[in-house]
């Protein structure tokens, strides 16, 4: 992470939780979770809410046709996400 | 064109571009225009920036994965916060996936018209 604001500059609330699913998880948090935590109102907030109704909500198609959907966007952005 | 995201759609266009931050909100929605002229989608907006900025922004939305620690350290040295990078940043992202979207649904109304 290029920024070290988004790296580590979130409230003490956003650190713990952000610890809390390292922990869990026993992987390093990706960069993209950081950026979701980090100033919620100005991306983070809007953007889970966005993702969640797109890949969960009611939808003709299913949750993995669109997590396919969304893999194959991402491999042909180069994104890991 | 209204539809069952459209709320959210906003919710996100409205977060980045006005949330108060270290760049004005007339920037951002320049610069996610600027990105939106890149991908074909023309906004009323200008896509007038600062000249220091240009590069970076075009560098961004056109070749986002070419972008290297010396671009964001350019900036620093310019004046420019990491406030202002990520604000500047997500309004590129913005202005190129909105765009993209924009074109798709464009194409889905063109083939079912």
């Amino acid at each position: 992470m290029r920024l070290r604001n988004v790296e580590n500059g979130h409230t003490w609330q956003k650190k713990l939780k952000l610890w809390f699913i390292q922990f869990v998880s026993r992987r390093k948090n990706p960069d993209v979770l950081r950026l979701v935590f980090y100033r919620p109102e100005l991306f983070g907030q809007a953007f889970s809410q966005g993702l969640q109704a797109l890949l969960r909500g009611p939808s003709e198609w299913s949750v993995a046709e669109r997590e396919l959907f969304a893999s194959f966007v991402s491999r042909q952005n180069q994104c890991d996400f | 064109m209204p539809d069952r995201y459209s709320t959210l759609r906003q919710s996100l266009i409205d977060g980045v571009l006005t949330t108060p931050g270290d760049t004005t909100p007339d920037l951002r929605r320049r610069v996610e225009a600027r990105a939106a002229q890149h991908a074909g989608i023309e906004r009323q907006e200008s896509t007038e920036v600062p000249v220091e900025l240009a590069g970076y922004l075009d560098k961004t939305a056109l070749h986002a994965y070419k972008v290297m620690d010396e671009d964001i350290q350019a900036l620093k040295d310019k004046g420019y916060s990491e406030d202002a990078i990520l604000e500047l940043t997500l309004s590129v992202a913005l202005g190129s996936g909105m765009s993209r979207l924009e074109r798709g649904l464009a194409a889905l109304k063109g083939a079912t018209s």
